[in-house]
């Protein structure tokens, strides 16, 4: 697969277990060592109570399309155009939303809720990025979109 | 209301801009120079009275090339000013007038003038088409790391989702949501220095390529070249202005995660800004003349529109069908210069409050709404929001 035109990202402290996971195919969010919260993106520290005892923690499990958009603009020359980008939320897992590329369906019959499967995709940098596949229409559908 | 209510110790006197189109051949500190000493005659004060400078954004902010232009320091030096307070920032410029209007009604400065210089424009036609974030950086830094990456490399890729999800929300559409830019651009057409005046029907729009689903080219602002300066002065002062403004209320507030992919309802934006506003004021949705709420895209001004209450939650698709509610004979003529969507991407809140100040004084020409009294002012939305009311002297 050829990797997805874009600029790459500045890996940070608060980062750089994100960007490894990715390379590895999993996702990973902070968990907050204290009270057990999730959050992403990470900050180091927790947004529910404030602790500076964060860990990295494996999402697992299917994601929903919280929203999602189609660009068709080719921002750069080598960017292929459609493609679809997805705010993915898990109902396992609150307080993640993830954005990522969304994958395995034509991007103009995506829909709000439909249900994901977590995964990468070789991205510029030589950075893996969030590439979700879409497996699965959600209750709403049909809704205007 | 029961807050020190400091906007009212301040007027905003003067409003002006550099020549605006989609190309002018001049550079950022020159159009920016131009826009200060219009602004500055404007307010029937000399540059002298100057002493007090912001920019926005400050410190060469640049996201997407032609962002930023008119350095401060560069301003200072070519204008031989002493000034007595600076501000250059993104972060917390909910208003263009906001942080000046702090500074005059605590005596730090009597007249601050503070502009907004964008080469879009130019920036865009060098790049192709409408310029990309990543052309100016090698890394996608903070929050554009996790959008950059996947080659999301336009604010428009970001803000599309908020349409989508309001569009899925509500069930409004775009046959609907077409008579935003299409009215304004009846409006940019009464305005001799929009950048697109020829009509736009809802046709044309409709049929109009798509950028970023739902958002489809008339959706997406202007790239401009061009300068908007604002002098805010002293109230004490106002004997000796040409035709000063009052600030009846503003606010900006972030009651959620202030960032463009984790900001939670979607559907609905700038709620918590509108609400502390009304709280400064006496005055209610209904009593505003004109709105010049910000337009950077069609979905910006569909939050407004709901979380200013001029309608409800959801409604705005039904409130501007047709287009005669917002056009200048409506109950809320709206974007009277055309907006952002057709006036040129001035950016920021800059021409919205240039084109409020000019309606209050009945300056506005062949677009003037009649008996222009009260006016909101909005900027940006989602995150750094800001609302105002601004009211004839």
């Amino acid at each position: 697969m050829d990797a997805v035109e874009g600029i790459p990202p500045a890996v940070t402290e608060e980062t750089e277990a994100f960007w490894a996971a990715a390379a590895e195919g999993r996702l990973v969010v902070e968990r907050c060592d204290d009270c057990g919260a999730e959050s992403f993106p990470p900050r180091g520290m927790c947004r529910s109570c404030r602790s500076r005892s964060l860990s990295p923690a494996e999402v697992t499990g299917r994601g929903r399309v919280y929203s999602y958009t189609v660009n068709y603009q080719r921002w750069t020359p080598d960017l292929e155009v459609p493609f679809a980008i997805g705010l993915v939320e898990f109902p396992a897992h609150p307080g993640v939303r993830v954005v990522g590329r969304l994958r395995g369906r034509d991007p103009e019959d995506v829909r709000v809720d439909d249900e994901v499967e977590i995964g990468f995709e070789p991205g510029p940098g030589g950075y893996a990025i969030p590439s979700f596949t879409v497996v699965g229409r959600g209750q709403a559908a049909g809704q205007a979109g | 209301m029961g807050v020190d209510d400091f906007e009212r110790k301040v007027v905003i006197s003067g409003v002006g801009q550099s020549a605006i189109g989609r190309q002018v051949p001049r550079s950022g500190l020159q159009l920016t120079l131009d826009a200060i000493t219009a602004a500055v005659a404007d307010a029937g004060l000399v540059l002298d009275d100057i002493d007090g400078l912001a920019m926005f954004p400050g410190g060469g902010a640049a996201n997407l090339p032609g962002y930023a232009n008119g350095y401060l320091y560069e301003v200072q030096d070519a204008l031989g000013l002493t000034t007595r307070w600076r501000q250059g920032q993104v972060e917390g410029m909910s208003l263009p007038f906001y942080g000046p209007a702090q500074a005059v009604a605590t005596g730090q400065a009597r007249h601050a003038v503070v502009w907004r210089t964008v080469k879009e424009g130019s920036a865009a036609r060098g790049a192709g088409g409408r310029p990309a974030y990543g052309s100016t950086k090698p890394l996608a830094e903070g929050p554009m790391a996790w959008w950059l990456p996947l080659g999301a490399l336009s604010p428009v890729c970001h803000v599309a989702p908020y349409a989508t999800r309001y569009m899925h929300e509500y069930g409004v559409t775009r046959e609907q949501l077409a008579w935003i830019p299409v009215t304004q651009r009846a409006h940019a057409a009464l305005n001799p220095d929009a950048v697109y005046r020829t009509p736009l029907t809802v046709d044309e729009y409709l049929t109009s390529r798509m950028i970023s689903s739902p958002i489809c080219l008339y959706d997406c602002d202007v790239p401009a070249d061009g300068s908007t300066a604002i002098v805010v002065s002293a109230m004490g002062t106002a004997p000796d202005l040409r035709a000063p403004v009052r600030i009846e209320a503003m606010a900006g507030v972030i009651d959620d995660r202030p960032s463009w992919d984790q900001w939670r309802d979607m559907g609905r934006v700038g709620y918590a800004t509108a609400a502390a506003m009304w709280q400064r004021t006496d005055l209610r949705p209904a009593d505003v003349d004109v709105a010049q709420i910000y337009d950077g895209f069609t979905i910006e001004a569909v939050w407004w529109l709901e979380a200013m209450g001029f309608c409800g939650t959801g409604e705005a698709g039904d409130f501007v069908e047709g287009g005669e509610r917002i056009s200048l004979g409506g109950d809320l003529p709206m974007n009277t210069w055309g907006g952002q969507l057709s006036g040129g991407r001035l950016h920021a809140g800059f021409g919205h409050t240039a084109e409020a100040v000019r309606q209050l004084r009945g300056e506005a020409g062949d677009r003037q709404v009649d008996h222009a009294e009260v006016a909101a002012v909005t900027n940006v939305g989602g995150f750094e929001a800001g609302a105002a009311i601004l009211t004839r002297f």
